[in-house]
């Protein structure tokens, strides 16, 4: 194959029919892969009528033209499906070995459909495709899982749901490889929903590229590229994405105490030094990857990956704890758990502040490491208060009578940037169609990093085009694939050229961008179909309301409205934020409101 | 009104392309897209000397009053961010990549910057050079793969998501065809230093 295998795997599990299907070249084209393609065919099988946790709803495993090339960084997928938490489009990508693996076997995209009648676990190998009783594997973690289905890096891959994708928490992960997380938006819910326990992988295709001279001049200039620079050569190899919480803390954009402060006094104690200082054993690589970001970190009681940035924030400033090997430990047992860390933590962490504040009965509070793990466990077993917040924190919060105390938006938990400090952001987050969100054009990089120049971060004129291009090219990325971290040190210029070394088609910078502006229109079109407005392009009232409290960011709340009207003129929507026929005609996506169910 | 921030970034750019000699007097203009507008120099404002009231704001879809003070070019400016993902143009007359866009078809550099940053930067010709939609046409479309570029006699337009993106790929394009120059101008055989460097061309 030179960048597609031009089939999808479609499985239905209600009647266990296997089916082979041809990749619509068309679509192909004007998606890629991944987490476009991914988002093309939800458009036509799960329609506003389907409940996300009914067999209606499908997952959506979807490799990139790009996946399994050797290109760096080549080695992710994406889950597509509706998500639980949020009811809006989702998707979700993990690195590792899986995504690499699964592309090998020959196909681009598995369909899931229906619900087995019993655990059921699905193989996926050069003998052919098997549906197999899972019923030993269920109620074992993500550890037990793996292990038990002989996952080997380089041969035989396996995905899972642990006992929080079990019990549908709808802040349930997919794991692969062990530690590697499809995580947000609860996907772990929608498999445990459908009782698939787990995905294994073994291939023996290529994808090599058609044009081998230019693919060879690309790895060379793109490594060049990562080694010269310091985030990607020193940076993350050495701290990993901690490697930000100090730089974010002094700026003031450090959310604390779920969001009630913009910096936290503690911010040293659980940095990513402090992390390389304490805890790390070694750095560890996907496949394929020179920058090797990963974690593998020891604590007096346990082993285990991560965490990094967000975990650690999640844990850590988020609820008021600044004991590392407390953090290090809860991300362990997330990714055994499987549960989404960000939403994990930031629940807590509202609860935290919900018991503070007298408004339910519990001894949690800012700071109480000691309840952690416990209240980690809970949430996957749904016990007790456990059972409550594993519906995530906006659920969680209304059910009390207080949903402004949810840091989220569309539900989904934010992540550990406070918006007030970066101006850009808040505008990401209000608009991320997968819900609040840092990883569709995190603004880290032109408001803090300088990456790809450093722009006035309390500035809101400008900052609406900055954020949408952002946007295209995160969605372009999703859905070649590749690990987002390389974008840290390479332009789109590169993968055009990457992607056209590997497909022998012509690609040019800005049909890369093009791609990813197509993409975001349609999760968009999704969410309007499903009934999102423009109402709930927003953020939390806190963080529109109440000024950030103390620090460089003090006094600054996020000034949405400007950015959101220049945003919506930006992308050519109207005031509703809804896409005009001529931005659709523009994105070829005019014929597709007209659209009805179809099948692939 | 253009925010007195995104102001100062214009000015000091402007000042800087006129001090480092990469324009005339008069020549040259800039311009941001703020959503669905251009905000652009005006006609005749010298980039040195840049005022507040130099700015207008004109719809980046349809015409408006705001044309009738724009700069020559904005047709091109216009068109280049309706067909590319740019964010900031500027263009300007720097005169050494000005000399080899006469003498050749793309600029390919030879120093490390120059290489790394840039690779190649095409050379493109319009029968009416100067704001025809023709030669907004050929610029944007050939925008879409090259971040900056060279019209044939006239100058270069260059792009980023800002303006100090977009001076950058200049500068360093200006320093690269100066090296190029210089090195010709040496007479003495070159020695070739980069892996893959025959590939260049093919950027
Ligand atoms: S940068 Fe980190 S997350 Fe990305 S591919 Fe490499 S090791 Fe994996």
């Amino acid at each position: 194959m030179h960048g597609w295998a031009g089939k999808i795997l479609d499985i239905d599990l209600t009647n266990h029919a296997i089916r082979t299907l041809p990749l619509d070249a068309e679509k192909a084209r004007l998606f890629l892969g991944g987490r476009g393609l991914g988002a093309r065919l939800l458009w036509d099988l799960v329609g506003p009528q389907v409940d996300p946790l009914s067999e209606s709803n499908v997952l959506i495993f979807a490799a990139g033209p790009l996946t399994a090339s050797g290109a760096q960084t080549s080695n992710r997928f994406t889950v597509s499906t509706k998500s639980p938490l949020t009811g809006t489009v989702l998707d979700a990508n993990s690195g590792g070995w899986w995504g690499m693996q699964f592309k090998r076997t020959g196909y681009d995209v598995l369909i899931v459909r229906g619900k087995a009648s019993q655990p059921t676990q699905i193989q996926i190998t050069p003998d052919g495709v098997k549906i197999e009783d899972a019923s030993l594997l269920w109620g074992k973690t993500v550890s037990e899982t793996t292990a038990a289905l002989g996952q080997d890096n380089n041969r035989r891959n396996v995905l899972c749901i642990g006992p929080a994708g079990e019990n549908l928490s709808r802040i349930s992960a997919i794991m692969n490889d062990g530690t590697r997380s499809l995580a947000r938006g609860g996907p772990g819910a929608v498999m445990g929903n459908k009782n698939l326990k787990a995905i294994t992988v073994v291939g023996s295709d290529k994808n090599a590229p058609e044009d081998r001279d230019l693919f060879r001049f690309m790895l060379y200039e793109t490594g060049k590229l990562i080694k010269a620079s310091p985030l990607t050569s020193q940076a993350l190899p050495e701290f990993g994405t901690a490697a930000v919480m100090n730089v974010v803390n002094t700026i003031g954009a450090l959310p604390t105490r779920n969001f009630q402060a913009s910096q936290f006094e503690n911010a040293e104690r659980v940095s990513g030094e402090q992390l390389t200082d304490d805890l790390l054993v070694r750095n560890q690589a996907c496949w394929a990857c020179p920058i090797a970001c990963t974690r593998v970190t020891r604590t007096e009681k346990a082993e285990g990956e991560g965490p990094e940035y967000e975990s650690t924030w999640a844990f850590g400033p988020q609820c008021g704890i600044d004991r590392l090997d407390v953090i290090a430990e809860a991300n362990y047992l997330c990714n055994d758990l499987g549960l989404d860390t960000i939403s994990a933590g930031s629940t807590i962490g509202c609860a935290m502040e919900m018991a503070e504040r007298g408004l339910i009965d519990s001894p949690l509070r800012f700071g109480r490491a000691d309840l952690l793990h416990d209240t980690l466990r809970d949430i996957a077993y749904r016990r007790g208060l456990g059972d409550e917040l594993a519906e995530g924190s906006y659920r969680f919060a209304a059910a009390h009578g207080a949903p402004e105390l949810s840091m989220s938006a569309k539900r989904l938990e934010l992540p550990a940037y406070d918006p007030r400090g970066m101006q850009g952001q808040g505008l990401l987050y209000a608009t991320s169609n997968r819900g609040g969100c840092h990883m569709r054009g995190n603004m880290l990089g032109p408001e803090v990093l300088a990456l790809p120049r450093l722009i006035d971060r309390f500035a809101t004129q400008g900052k609406a085009g900055i954020v949408a291009i952002h946007q295209h090219s995160a969605a372009a990325i999703d859905s070649l694939l590749l690990c987002k971290f390389t974008n840290l040190a390479v332009a789109e210029e590169y993968f055009a050229r990457l992607l056209t070394a590997v497909t022998g088609q012509s690609y040019k910078a800005d049909d890369l961008m093009r791609i990813g502006e197509r993409v975001w229109n349609l999760e968009r079109l999704y969410n309007l179909r499903e009934g999102f407005t423009r109402a709930d392009d927003t953020l939390p009232p806190r963080l529109l309301n109440e000024p950030s409290p103390a620090g460089p960011s003090a006094g600054f709340t996020v000034r949405l409205e400007p950015m959101l009207e220049e945003y919506y003129e930006f992308r050519g929507w109207d005031t509703n934020g809804v896409p005009t026929p001529a931005k659709l005609k523009m994105l070829e996506l005019d014929s597709l409101v007209a659209v009805k169910e179809d099948t692939p | 009104m253009i925010d007195p921030r995104l102001f100062e970034e214009f000015r000091d750019i402007g000042r800087d392309i006129y001090v480092a000699g990469l324009t005339s007097s008069h020549g040259g203009n800039m311009s941001v897209r703020a959503g669905s507008r251009v905000i652009i120099k005006r006609r005749g404002a010298q980039l040195g000397r840049l005022k507040i009231e130099d700015f207008i704001e004109t719809k980046l879809n349809a015409k408006d009053s705001g044309i009738t003070r724009a700069s020559t070019e904005l047709i091109v400016h216009r068109t280049v961010y309706q067909k590319t993902s740019a964010l900031a143009i500027i263009h300007c007359h720097p005169r050494t990549a000005i000399a080899l866009s006469l003498t050749r078809d793309e600029i390919i550099p030879i120093d490390v910057e120059g290489s790394y940053l840039l690779h190649k930067v095409p050379v493109v010709a319009a029968e009416f050079a100067s704001g025809s939609q023709e030669m907004a046409d050929i610029v944007a479309d050939t925008l879409r793969e090259y971040k900056i570029l060279m019209l044939r006699g006239h100058g270069v337009f260059s792009t980023g998501q800002t303006l100090e993106e977009a001076f950058h790929w200049i500068s360093c394009l200006e320093e690269a065809s100066d090296i190029i120059l210089e090195t010709h101008l040496l007479g003495e055989e070159r020695k070739e230093f980069r892996k893959h460097s025959e590939s260049y061309s093919k950027w």
